[in-house]
């Protein structure tokens, strides 16, 4: 029993692995520390499946415990060896797919995303990954106006930075 | 165009760039050991509870063993003693349902008061016991004073050269200044371990309930 359930999950979470990388890409700047959420986050979702029902999405689920590692339960690790920029090993974009301004501004998007505070950045991750308010207020737990009204003044604050 | 609408555009297409972990790996994660915070509050939050049973039982065993045998020949520090036990027994009970109620699938405002809850119920046992043991030197010490015979002594020789203020005075502050001493390490302990424990949940936690009303 222990054995299908560890199988199913593993499964689940193999054919999902990318909600976690990209809770990881928002949260952390280096491989290193981008490998240790992602642990922090799979063990905490390996905990927390038996409760998983299947009334859930197991993405829907996931976003949840994802965020909730890395902005509650996460310490940051202490072992950060390397300070290589990850944005430039994993992530780099590629120049043919953007002209250069494009290149440009995004670059200097991800720069301003990284400023933000831990709640911002979950808010945007949830805008990004094309969620409505209803369920943003539902993952933060917080009232839908309020969710309006912290996403506003992220924007307004992604311009601040983009535009000094 | 909205800055997050470019940057939206963009995310999607982020996920051929991120490392593709195959099943073995994602296996070999889940039979490593969580790091979370929940773990550590919960190994100390157990370490609190065991060192103050383990002062009450030093203190009752050890050094003072037969001042405190006539004390305890004493009801009212029986029942005093039973009232202590069934104290620790409630804060206990509520620390481990407080602990259960913590549920990573929560939204993260509730699993924060969650945590936050758990982390209040050892605070107030801590309180607790910091009182109690200014309470406990505030009633023993008196006792013991009378108890002891080399403090008659003491006391006799002070009244007969009429420095009986200062014999009290300077048990009075030395008593305060060790009382203040505990208290003040006992604290920086908590702030330091809690303090950097917690620091970044606080930070997130206010930062959530800024525009709620």
């Amino acid at each position: 029993m222990h054995k299908e359930l560890e199988h199913s999950f593993v499964e689940l979470l193999e054919k999902h692995q990318n909600i976690i990388h990209k809770v990881c890409r928002l949260y952390t700047y280096d491989y290193d520390a981008h490998n240790d959420l992602f642990q922090e986050i799979t063990i905490q979702l390996w905990k927390a499946y038996p409760k998983f029902r299947g009334d859930a999405k197991f993405s829907t689920w996931m976003y949840r415990v994802g965020l909730n590692t890395a902005i509650t339960l996460y310490r940051k690790s202490k072992r950060r060896i390397s300070t290589q920029d990850f944005n430039d090993v994993q992530f780099k974009i590629s120049a043919e797919e953007y002209d250069d301004t494009e290149e440009q501004q995004l670059k200097l998007l991800y720069n301003a995303v990284r400023q933000l505070n831990d709640i911002e950045k979950a808010l945007v991750f949830l805008y990004l990954e094309d969620k409505n308010y209803r369920e943003i207020s539902e993952t933060m737990g917080i009232s839908e106006v309020n969710a309006r009204v912290k996403m506003n003044r992220v924007k307004t604050k992604l311009r601040t930075i983009l535009n000094p | 165009m909205d800055e997050l609408e470019l940057l939206k555009k963009d995310w999607k297409k982020e996920d051929k760039n991120f490392p593709k972990l195959s099943y073995n790996e994602i296996y070999k994660m889940i039979l490593k050991k969580s790091s979370s915070i929940v773990k550590w509050i919960f190994i100390i939050s157990i370490l609190e509870f065991v060192f103050w049973v383990a002062i009450s039982f030093t203190l009752k065993y050890t050094g003072f063993s037969d001042d405190i045998a006539n004390v305890e020949s004493n009801t009212t520090f029986i029942v005093m003693s039973i009232i202590s036990y069934l104290i620790l027994a409630y804060f206990f009970y509520r620390f481990y349902i407080n602990y259960r109620t913590i549920n990573t699938t929560d939204n993260a405002t509730t699993l924060m008061e969650n945590i936050l809850k758990t982390r209040r119920t050892v605070k107030q046992y801590v309180g607790f016991n910091l009182i109690a043991i200014v309470v406990s030197v505030g009633v023993l010490l008196p006792y013991f004073i009378n108890q002891d015979p080399e403090a008659q002594t003491i006391i006799e020789n002070a009244t007969a050269n009429g420095e009986l203020f200062k014999f009290y005075a300077g048990i009075i502050i030395v008593t305060l200044l060790m009382l203040a001493a505990v208290i003040v390490i006992l604290l920086l302990f908590y702030w330091l371990i809690y303090g950097l424990l917690l620091k970044r949940l606080n930070k997130n936690y206010r930062e959530l309930k800024k525009l709620e009303v």
